[in-house]
């Protein structure tokens, strides 16, 4: 099998380093691998990569402001790896433009689902499908239109905008801010509480157990993911 | 306060007084040839102006009297004789007599405002020096000798104290009678005077120490029975003065102590986050690498070597097992070490119990979850990454010990003016009558026991519930297993708008 593209792989931790770069290239990409933010940014540059995989806490540089940097020219996937306590930082480095995050530790299938998950959408970005099923619900992009098992679900314009909203990022991570600025428009007045709301209408339409949600995930603290 | 000083000295006014006079008729006597009975008297007029003006009323009533004697006896005809000739003398007589009493009337009263002036220069003097000496003060001992000093000079005695926190005198706790007067004066912002205090029927003055902010607390002033003639109003007024002065002072010194305990919490607080979550880089690395690489190696060996695979497997286990200690430990020691900084939100249950139960899917998959939400629970406020925490706590508990096939149960209700999560399992329960120290750290309900844990995983949720102002119960349920509900404060929560459909 060819190989699926370029990763560059920013972490400083050694063991880390390879074992994540094992688990990638058993999953058939091309790895290169820096231990520093100044090497990464370089490699980024010279390898056109397809992925970048960046660990926040690093002895030279912040993990955010290689986000920032790396935005300013490039928009391929960005998945963040860090530590559970860095909530705020997350946020921030998502915000920036990273796609995704994988709490530390991790592991090899969980590692290789979020890299599945970011790359998917990149290739399926170029064409958005007019339909999308999951359960038994059917959505048309279209025809605008909703349906569990062929019978219609009413949805309201701001739950509509929602719902097309995750799955126009699917499988991707969005910030409660981000949302809020899909949804309500960039000047919006609402506070975050709205968002919630919303979201607890779109389970209780769409999901089967709404208050154990297979689709409409909440990350804590940060913000919604629509899964498949 | 005559004393005897004081009295020798009128005594030796009066006696210059008679002197003058006399010498002033022994030096007019030769100067009748010359001058007319008319400047004679002028003579004896000034005399009198002098005297009336520097030795006070009393020897100026005196020399007038004597002055129109001797002026009368020596110089009138007919001469060295009483009688009087012309009847014209008697006004000459009451003019002098008149002058004499109106210029040492007039002098009397001068010298006082002068020495009341002086006074008043001299306790301006004095504030000014409180106030400078205060503005220096760095603790409240300072304040206290500053004030000492102030009050030597008047010999009054006064105490300053303080309110405390809760609101009470503590430095007065032994005296009841002057704690009621104190708080009396503090309640009302007046000066209290009274006597009932002290066994000899002495004057206390209570002032109330008030500064821009509050009162901060009282000056008591004991006032001398022997001065208290003295203690005029005049006093009072000065006392009130050095009292906000000594307020001001006060609560300056209260708001410097409190920049500064702020500015060292401040310190404390970086400080504490950075050791924190350096230890859990540290800590987490390692690990990190070590899940991976077990995980890397399970998969690997899948189809060649069981026993390896097994092995690395559980070796992913242990590492995953070991972050999560590490994970409660930290989080501990984070909410241990002081305030908790909460990032509370208006937000549904709904939201942090399925991301909870999702978190924990690997470790709930020999049990059945059930959740049920009372119908249109409102918005709560909460830190939705804290209360995560203690849901994934309490699930982890439950499905660490109830048997596997179990179903685990998780509510969400209202209970009067409290939104409450309970999680109910059907295992064996708390020990009876232990449930309060099972939320003590490193408590645990059985003490040796193969179920993993230190007994971290109640206490963090007792800290994050309480530092959310809620409440966290456990008992056993009648039918048998555990029910942990923890409540929290409804509040008000936010309105939301209803959407306004534009398009069906």
């Amino acid at each position: 099998m060819s190989s699926l593209g370029n990763v560059i792989l920013i972490e400083d931790d050694q063991q880390i380093r390879q074992f994540v770069k094992a688990a990638l290239e058993s999953a058939h990409w091309k790895v290169f691998e820096a231990e520093n933010g100044k090497r990464g940014l370089i490699e980024a540059r010279s390898r056109k990569p397809d992925l970048l995989v960046l660990d926040l806490g690093l002895p030279d540089m912040d993990g955010l402001e290689i986000v920032k940097e790396f935005r300013k020219w490039s928009t391929i996937p960005i998945l963040i790896l860090s530590a559970r306590i860095e909530e705020q930082q997350k946020i921030l480095a998502l915000d920036a433009g990273a796609d995704d995050y994988l709490t530390k530790p991790f592991g090899v299938g969980e590692l290789l689902a979020r890299v599945r998950a970011v790359t998917r959408r990149r290739l399926q970005s170029t064409e958005v499908s007019p339909k999308i099923c999951f359960a038994d619900i059917e959505v048309d992009f279209t025809g605008h239109s909703v349906t569990r098992s062929g019978t219609p679900i009413h949805l309201t314009s701001i739950e509509y905008r929602l719902l097309s909203a995750l799955l126009s990022n699917m499988g991707k991570i969005m910030s409660h801010r981000r949302l809020m600025q899909e949804v309500w428009g960039p000047n919006h007045t609402e506070s975050a509480h709205y968002l919630r709301i919303y979201m607890s209408r779109l389970r209780q339409k769409l999901e089967i157990d709404p208050a154990q949600p297979t689709h409409f995930l909440t990350e804590t603290g940060i913000g919604y993911r629509f899964e498949l | 306060m005559s004393t005897s000083s004081e009295i020798k000295q009128i005594k030796r006014n009066y006696l210059a007084a008679f002197l003058i006079c006399v010498l002033t008729t022994i030096v007019a006597t030769p100067l009748r040839q010359v001058l007319d009975l008319a400047n004679i008297v002028m003579l004896f007029l000034l005399v009198v102006f002098l005297v009336s003006l520097k030795l006070g009323r009393g020897p100026a009533i005196m020399s007038t009297v004597l002055a129109v004697a001797l002026f009368d006896f020596f110089f009138v005809p007919p001469r060295f004789s009483f009688a009087v000739n012309n009847v014209q003398y008697i006004v000459t007589f009451a003019v002098m007599l008149a002058v004499g009493i109106v210029t040492a009337h007039l002098t009397a009263s001068l010298s006082k405002h002068a020495a009341i002036v002086l006074n008043r220069e001299q306790q301006t003097r004095r504030l000014y020096e409180l106030a400078r000496d205060l503005a220096g003060a760095i603790s409240f001992e300072q304040v206290s000798n500053v004030l000492g000093h102030f009050m030597a000079w008047s010999g009054h005695i006064a105490k300053l104290h303080l309110l405390d926190e809760t609101g009470e005198l503590p430095s007065l706790k032994f005296e009841v009678a002057l704690t009621a007067v104190a708080h009396t004066s503090i309640k009302q912002g007046i000066l209290v005077t009274t006597t009932q205090l002290t066994e000899s029927g002495s004057l206390t003055q209570v002032f109330p120490l008030k500064a821009p902010h509050e009162v901060r607390g009282v000056m008591v002033v004991n006032v001398d029975s022997d001065a208290k003639e003295n203690a005029e109003n005049d006093n009072e007024s000065l006392f009130e003065a050095v009292a906000n002065l000594i307020a001001i002072s006060i609560e300056r010194l209260h708001y410097v102590e409190l920049t500064q305990q702020t500015k060292l919490d401040a310190i404390a607080e970086r400080l504490r986050s950075s050791v924190l979550s350096s230890i859990s880089h540290d800590l987490r690395t390692p690990l990190t690498g070590l899940v991976g690489m077990a995980d890397a190696l399970a998969i690997t060996t899948v189809p060649q070597n069981e026993a390896i695979h097994n092995s690395a497997i559980a070796i992913r286990d242990q590492a995953l097992a070991m972050s999560h200690l590490v994970s409660n430990l930290l989080e501990m020691a984070k909410l241990q070490s002081g305030k908790v900084v909460l990032h509370k939100d208006w937000q549904l249950f709904e939201d942090v119990i399925g991301s909870a139960i999702k978190l924990l899917k690997p470790a709930l998959t020999q049990h059945q979850i059930m959740v049920t939400l009372a119908p249109n629970l409102p918005l709560v406020e909460f830190d939705d990454v804290l209360l995560e925490r203690v849901l994934c706590n309490l699930l982890e508990n439950a499905a660490k010990y109830s048997p596997a096939g179990e179903s685990i149960e998780v509510r969400g209700f209202i209970n009067q003016n409290l939104a409450c999560i309970s999680v109910l399992d059907h295992g064996s329960g708390f020990p009876v009558g232990e449930t309060e120290a099972l939320f003590q750290m490193f408590t645990r309900a059985e003490v040796e026991s193969s179920t993993p844990g230190v007994g971290l995983g109640l206490a963090i949720c007792r800290a994050i519930i309480e530092a959310h102002d809620g409440t966290i119960t456990a008992v056993n349920q009648e039918q048998g297993g555990a029910c942990v509900t923890l409540c929290l404060p409804l509040g008000e929560p936010p309105t939301v708008n209803p959407e306004v459909e534009d398009s069906p």
